[in-house]
Formats: structure tokens, C-alpha cells, sequence
């Protein structure tokens, strides 16, 4: 059961990281093209302006996320032969308004029936060039794309809309809770695979035009890092050493990368005194998460640090809750984290790894 | 030992290298010999040849999504982790694969 459920997660992260430069690049390009006056181009008869074309085009890319989410999932489920029919039930669940789900469900549902095709299917040899090319994009697509239309699209239609009303719905205290859960669940593994589940979810919603949580996504991000950096100065500050010289260069190092939103550097810091860091960058991105969620600041881009908060619908909030959530990282890292000795300081030996169960792995083949 | 290993995490910038240095950190310290292939964002780099292949012992999959060309390891040995365990314990995934190929 276990393995069948990280079996389907691995086929969303392949998709995933097929997106992401394209989200990445949507974004970015409706970021720019709005700060710059930019509308969506209705009609490409009359003249349109730089900025319009920039606007339109991430608005046309964001569209492309359902058909590449779907294609890429049913790629890497069946490989090749599940990329052209992946691509067709995004398309589906674009036009049912079934967005981001829908295109998940349609590339788990034509990729294995891909694979089922491709492992059971037994055609004369003269046929076996066009199964790859007729035979499997065709009929996967006829009857997967069938069950899309006329099943699946109805009630993730339906869901899409209840969630979204919900989110809409939620009170000013309810928005807080909301914000600081979302905030701390987004960054729990600093990037890792915890922490894509929610990361994706925001992606879904930026989609339906729900730009909360994908503030809260950015600017949790960034925290983590800026956050230690904060607590290396405030030990500075308050002469209580926190951090050996080692690790004050991956500081100088998470820092650059953290304001691009790379919230990985942070890794090699925070393994050295896990539960600690954790607990300090967690109240941080909860605290973070919940003011941009409270004053409802909103990103139309998904990914780029501290570069697309301009692009923030309320770029004050987001700049205060990065601020807020840095600095509650940083006062907790110093109360929190044990004095470092002038020979520990020194000391250039990387802590031992701690115990690891690797019984679950095996050597095949 | 030579080993060869194929390292690939979702976003493809960051996990993946760190899990490459932790890797070839840890087998050299344990006196191996080891290549690392990156299927990051950016494309595959370090791509392990023909005679990498042949030669090594064991290929190690630290790859949180799906990797291109896995056939190319159709007849070797092989572990499958997910890269957070390169990260997080290289070394003793070597100590266990010195266990059990070399008794």
C-alpha cells in the first residue's frame, strides 16, 4: 500500500519538475507584463503593446500547466507512448474547468491504461510499428478521454469550485490559523518532498486564480534561510556563539540562494542540529505565512524569491511578514541552540550522520 | 568497490547536488570509487559512459522522480533510495552495501 502511494507520488514530482520552469517562466513573464500595464490581448486584430504580449503570453503558458502536468504524469507512468494522449486530458480538463486536479487525474488514468495497453496487447507483427503510433495514442485517448468528459470532469469541477469558495470564505481569525498551518507544513523539509504536497496545491489554486497560498508558499521560502542568517547576527549581537565556522560559511552561502528562494541551502546548517532548527524556521514560516494570509497578499508568480514580490498584490505585506517570520526564526535559533565552544568553533569535522534506518532498501537485480 | 549512481530530485537544482557530494564524500572516505550522474533541471550531466556501466559493481538510484535511460542498468545490481537518504546518510548506505555485496 505504502509502495503504491509513493509510486504515484514519484509520477507527480516527475511532472512537477517538468513544470516547474514553466510556471516559473508564466509567471514571471504576468509579473512583468502587468507591472508594466499589460492586459490579456482579446483581439489579435487590433494593435497590442509589449507589455500586453508579455501578459498574455504567461496567461497562456499558466493554460499549458493542466495539458503538462497530465502529459508528463502519463510519461512517467508509461514512458513515451503516454505523452501525446497525457497532453489531450489536460487539454480536457482545461475546457471542463477542471484545471490543475483534473489534469492529475487524467495523466494517472491514461498513463496506466497506457501501460496496460502496452503490456497486454499482442497485435500480428506487421502492426507492431503502429502500436506505439496509432494504436495506443488513439484508443487511450477515446476512452480515457470519454471517461473525462462525461465522468471524472463533473465532480472535480464540482470540488475545485467548494474549495475554492471555502478559501474564500475563511474569517480573519480562521485566516490566521489557516496561514500559519500552511505556512509551516510548506517548509517543513526545506524543499524536500514534504513539502512539494503543499507546495502543489498552491499551484493548483494559482490556477483558479487563488492567490494566497501562493504567497505564503514564496515568502515561507525565503524564510528558513534569511531566518539563520538572522539568528547568526542576533548571537553576534548578543556575543553567545551558535554556529561553528563551518557552518558560517554555508550561512554566507543559504543566504544568496535563500532570497532567490532556494530554501535548500539551509540543509547542511540545520542537519547539524535538526529538531531546533526546525522548531525555530517552523514558528518562522508559520508566523510569515499566517500575516500574508491575515492581509490576504496574494503572488501570481509561484517561484523567484525576493524578485517577484513587486509582483505581489500587497508587496508591503509581504515584505513585513518576511521580516516578522526572519526574525522570530533568528530570537528562537539564539535562545534555543547551544553555546559553541572556541575548539568546537574550530573544528572542521562535520558532525556524524545520525542513525538511519535503511532496512527498507534492498539491492535488486 | 566501483560505483556508479544516478541522482535526480524534483526541482533539480539544489537536492540533487547536495546528495551527489554526500556521495562521493562518503565512498571515498570508505576507499570506493564512484561516479555520479545529475539528471537536474539543467539536463544530465556527469553522464556515465558505456565502461562506467560495465565496470561498476553496483549502481545506487537516489532519484525522487522518474530518470531517463534506466535500461542502461537493465543487468546490474542496483539500489533504489530516495535522495533525502543520500543527504541524510550516505555513509551508512555505503556501510550497508559493503555488507552485502562484499559477504
Amino acid at each position: 500500500m505504502k509502495k503504491a502511494l509513493n509510486e504515484l507520488k514519484r509520477h507527480a514530482l516527475t511532472a512537477i519538475s517538468y513544470m516547474l520552469p514553466l510556471v516559473v517562466a508564466s509567471g514571471l513573464l504576468i509579473a512583468v507584463g502587468n507591472l508594466m500595464g499589460g492586459e490579456v490581448i482579446e483581439d489579435y486584430t487590433q494593435p497590442f503593446t509589449i507589455a500586453s504580449s508579455l501578459t498574455s503570453l504567461g496567461v497562456m503558458g499558466m493554460g499549458l500547466l493542466p495539458p503538462f502536468i497530465s502529459g508528463y504524469i502519463a510519461y512517467s507512468i508509461a514512458e513515451r507512448p503516454g505523452i501525446a494522449p497525457g497532453f489531450l486530458m489536460g487539454l480536457i480538463a482545461n475546457a471542463l474547468g477542471a484545471g490543475f486536479l483534473g489534469g492529475m487525474i487524467g495523466g494517472y488514468l491514461v498513463g496506466y491504461f497506457v501501460l496496460w495497453m502496452r503490456k497486454t496487447w499482442k497485435v500480428p507483427k506487421w502492426a507492431e510499428g503502429l502500436m506505439p503510433m496509432m494504436i495506443i495514442p488513439t484508443v487511450s485517448s477515446i476512452v480515457v478521454g470519454l471517461f473525462m468528459f462525461f465522468v471524472v470532469g463533473i465532480p472535480i469541477t464540482w470540488l475545485t469550485d467548494q474549495l475554492i469558495n471555502f478559501l474564500e470564505s475563511l474569517d480573519e481569525s480562521s485566516r490566521v490559523v489557516y496561514g500559519f498551518i500552511f505556512g509551516v507544513l510548506g517548509h517543513i523539509d526545506y524543499g524536500g518532498p514534504i513539502s512539494k504536497v503543499p507546495n502543489l496545491f498552491a499551484d493548483g489554486l494559482l490556477l483558479e486564480g487563488v492567490l494566497g497560498p501562493e504567497a505564503i508558499k514564496v515568502i515561507g521560502g525565503i524564510v528558513p534561510p534569511v531566518g539563520i542568517t538572522f539568528g547568526w547576527l542576533f548571537s553576534k549581537i548578543v556575543n553567545k556563539r551558535i554556529y561553528t565556522r563551518v557552518e558560517e560559511d554555508a550561512i554566507k552561502v543559504a543566504f544568496p540562494m535563500g532570497l532567490t528562494m532556494i530554501t535548500e541551502g539551509v540543509i547542511p546548517i540545520a542537519m547539524n542540529d535538526l529538531l531546533r532548527t526546525l522548531l525555530a524556521t517552523g514558528m518562522g514560516t508559520g508566523v510569515a505565512g499566517a500575516i500574508n494570509f491575515y492581509f490576504q497578499n496574494g503572488s501570481p508568480v509561484p517561484s523567484g524569491g525576493v524578485f517577484v514580490i513587486p509582483a505581489m498584490t500587497k508587496p508591503l505585506v509581504a515584505v513585513s511578514a518576511l521580516l516578522a517570520g526572519s526574525i522570530v526564526t533568528g530570537i528562537i535559533l539564539v535562545l534555543i541552540k547551544k553555546r559553541i565552544t572556541d575548539e568546537e568553533y574550530e573544528s572542521l569535522q562535520n558532525q556524524e550522520e545520525e542513525e538511519t534506518d535503511l532496512s527498507g532498501f534492498s539491492i535488486e537485480g | 568497490m566501483k560505483l556508479v549512481a544516478v541522482v535526480a530530485c524534483t526541482s533539480g537544482i539544489a537536492h540533487t547536488y547536495i546528495a551527489k557530494e554526500k556521495l562521493i564524500k562518503a565512498a571515498e572516505k570508505k576507499g570506493h570509487s564512484i561516479k555520479v550522474e545529475t539528471q537536474g533541471t539543467i539536463g544530465t550531466e556527469g553522464k556515465l559512459t558505456k565502461k562506467d556501466i560495465e565496470e561498476a559493481d553496483l549502481v545506487i538510484m537516489a532519484t525522487d522522480i522518474q530518470t531517463t535511460g534506466n535500461e542502461r542498468f537493465d543487468n546490474k545490481k542496483k539500489i533504489k533510495i530516495a535522495t533525502s537518504i543520500a543527504v541524510k546518510a550516505s555513509e551508512q548506505l555505503i556501510e550497508k552495501i559493503e555488507n552485502e555485496i562484499l559477504s
